[in-house]
């Protein structure tokens, strides 16, 4: 079967004063329809500004798509007329972001924003499209759905307003649902409140999702694959049991190997991955991750590593060492 | 630790923050509860975490232990005997120079317009010890204690990473050798891959100056790796207050339990296999906070005794302080 959503070469640049920021790089991969896929990587990872351009939300000019295609259901998002992007976004797509103070209308009753979409997307008059309005925020669980409908955006509490906003992208029964930080915001008892509504909902709904985060704990317990970002590289990809037990890239062994667990007593001091993330304007040829890598040698600074395939199934990782990796070397310096 | 000093005895501490309402005639119409009756004592070169969830008062403490908000009552004595709420002028700017803050945001902590070496010199200034050669002289110590090049004195904040920031303002609190540090939050803006650097920084230092800690945070696996002890708050209370260890293997708050229970493990595995206790609705407003205990709104294990009465944080076993009505550990009802 063919991937709900396959995203093929793309590449994203902005126009920046210092030059220009690659800010996602050859990036490839699909998502199979009804799976959670995690997307995880640091601040400058490209994460974010990949599904962004997805759903043709890259500003024009400073960003540029430089090349790639998206395909959803046969269709190159990338090259489809503005109206019909439009009418995907919030229909077949739907996006939830990080904060959803700024992502809800101040002076609009949530009620109203909801039956806005569903009048917008399904052509429901006012009335049923109430009534449809009061059953989805009944689905995200928000109690006297009625009665919130008539609330203002700064009368919930955020994680009541991630609900609301969550119930909007489901309004119009999308396929995929894009999900960038949805949780970041809010507070580890409510951000658990939100994963288990999530996955409550994929199961139900059969929703596909694309949830970004750079927290790894998070991604751990929600999805089934994950895709791994560096300096806007795919650099690993693979089932998340697998991906997490046995980490073939140098940067996501060494991640997992700096973050401390709460299941677990760290005595010793915790091994930091040194240095920082390269500057996106000025990319070499070589590794992005190279600089910080205990595994670097002469290869890996001058040449990329292309995305190989070890015979583990549905992995990918682009590293030269990735055998030593395998073999158990910590790459990590 | 193999000597346990009283650095610190905070006791009743209440900050409130009037609400007001008029123009012309602003009125207090209410008071906002950040900080309502916390009582702990901190040790001389331990780390105390403090952890709680937004509006808990955790950030609260922390400003009122250094007087950049002024507490409404209650007494904090440095070394059994100043008492920090009563003390002005030349007294608390002498009580200041040992308790220093870190900030959650290097950005916003660092004037853009000063040079690094300068900012660093800053405290050093205030105080007036040194003359203009020593502290150059030292400036570049402290730059090279936390890990940057002395060299980079001339340059400007906006020069540097955010995990580089942070090591600047880490040089600073760290300037008029103070006894304790409050780190506000001051890993969480920066990338996974650097806050293990600065945890690191921060451990190691301690190690060689004897610094204590109050490591306000809401990242509780953080806490873990870098506490002693652990102080659990909830509105303005201090829930659980306890070694690490006792903490996070035997918590006895239901708030406790669910708190660590909603924490994610980067570990696919322990994930299938964990129950979580999800707790239902939100943390109620400080200004309208419930009666008796703060938390029955939203615990399992509420009676009538708890709508009723604020439980009192008591000693369960040695170092291991609950403000429950019911503690224990966690029953199947959550």
């Amino acid at each position: 079967m063919t991937p709900l959503l396959e995203v093929r070469d793309l590449t994203v640049r902005f126009r920046r004063e210092e030059g220009e920021v690659m800010a996602v790089n050859h990036l490839s991969y699909g998502i199979e329809r009804g799976e959670t896929l995690g997307v995880v990587g640091e601040s400058g990872s490209g994460k974010s500004v990949h599904a962004l351009s997805v759903l043709g939300l890259v500003p024009q000019p400073p960003g540029r798509i430089a090349g790639g295609q998206v395909l959803f259901e046969g269709r190159d998002l990338l090259t489809l007329p503005p109206a019909e992007l439009r009418n995907l976004r919030g229909g077949k797509i739907a996006m939830v972001f990080q904060d959803p103070i700024s992502s809800l209308n101040p002076v609009y009753s949530v009620g109203f924003q909801i039956v806005e979409s569903l009048r917008c997307h399904l052509g429901l008059r006012s009335g049923p499209a109430k009534r449809r309005a009061a059953e989805l925020l009944d689905l995200v669980g928000i109690p006297d759905p009625k009665l919130r409908l008539r609330a203002f955006p700064h009368q919930l509490s955020g994680g009541m307003r991630q609900r609301v906003m969550i119930a909007m992208a489901l309004a119009c029964e999308p396929k995929l649902l894009i999900a960038d930080e949805p949780t970041t915001a809010l507070d580890v008892t409510i951000q658990a409140q939100i994963v288990e509504l999530v996955k409550r909902l994929s199961r139900e709904l059969q929703l596909t999702v694309m949830w970004i985060s750079h927290d790894l704990g998070l991604v751990a317990g929600l999805a089934q694959r994950v895709n791994v970002m560096y300096a806007g590289f795919l650099v690993e990809r693979g089932p998340v049991a697998a991906l997490y037990e046995r980490p073939l890239h140098p940067y996501m062994a060494g991640l997992l190997a700096s973050m401390p667990r709460m299941d677990r007593r760290t005595e010793e001091s915790l091994s930091a991955i040194a240095g920082r993330p390269p500057d996106l304007t000025r990319l070499g040829s070589g590794c992005p991750f190279a600089a910080r890598c205990g595994l670097a040698d002469q290869r890996c600074r001058e040449e990329m590593p292309p995305l190989q395939e070890p015979a583990e199934a549905g992995r990918l990782v682009r590293c030269w060492h990735w055998q030593r990796m395998a073999e158990g070397a910590a790459g990590h310096a | 630790m193999p000597e346990r000093r009283v650095l610190l005895q905070v006791r009743d501490l209440k900050t409130y923050f009037p609400i007001t309402r008029g123009l012309l005639l602003r009125r207090a119409v209410g008071q906002v509860r950040a900080v309502d009756g916390v009582s702990f004592d901190l040790y001389r070169g331990e780390t105390l975490g403090l952890v709680g969830e937004s509006g808990s008062g955790k950030t609260t403490v922390g400003r009122s232990l250094i007087r950049l908000q002024e507490p409404t009552s209650g007494a904090i004595l440095l070394d059994g005997e100043d008492d920090l709420t009563q003390l002005s002028g030349q007294a608390l700017k002498q009580a200041r120079q040992r308790l220093q803050m870190v900030f959650q945001d290097p950005y916003a902590a660092l004037n853009p317009r000063m040079a690094v070496g300068a900012i660093v010199a800053e405290p050093l200034e205030v105080l007036g010890q040194l003359g203009r050669a020593e502290r150059r002289q030292r400036v570049a110590e402290l730059l090279d204690l936390v890990g940057l090049d002395p060299a980079f004195a001339s340059r400007y904040p906006h020069e540097f990473s955010g995990g580089q920031r942070q090591r600047v303002g880490i040089a600073r609190a760290l300037a008029p050798e103070p006894d304790l540090i409050v780190c506000d939050e001051a890993i969480a803006s920066l990338d996974v891959s650097i806050q293990a650097q600065v945890v690191n920084l921060l451990e190691g230092l301690q190690k060689r100056l004897g610094i204590a800690y109050l490591f306000i945070a809401h990242d509780l696996s953080m806490v873990r790796h870098i506490s002693n002890r652990v102080a659990v708050m909830y509105l303005g209370h201090i829930m659980e207050l306890a070694d690490k260890a006792a903490l996070h293997d035997d918590p006895q708050h239901p708030y406790t339990q669910a708190l660590i229970s909603a924490v994610p493990i980067p570990d696919p595995k322990v994930e299938k296999e964990r129950r979580r206790i999800v707790l239902s609705g939100d943390i109620p407003s400080p200004a309208n906070p419930p009666s008796g205990c703060v938390f029955h709104t939203r615990c399992a294990r509420r009676s009538a005794l708890c709508q009723a009465q604020v439980p009192e944080l008591r000693a369960l076993a040695s170092g291991h302080y609950v403000a429950c009505h019911h503690p224990g550990p966690p029953t199947s009802a959550g």
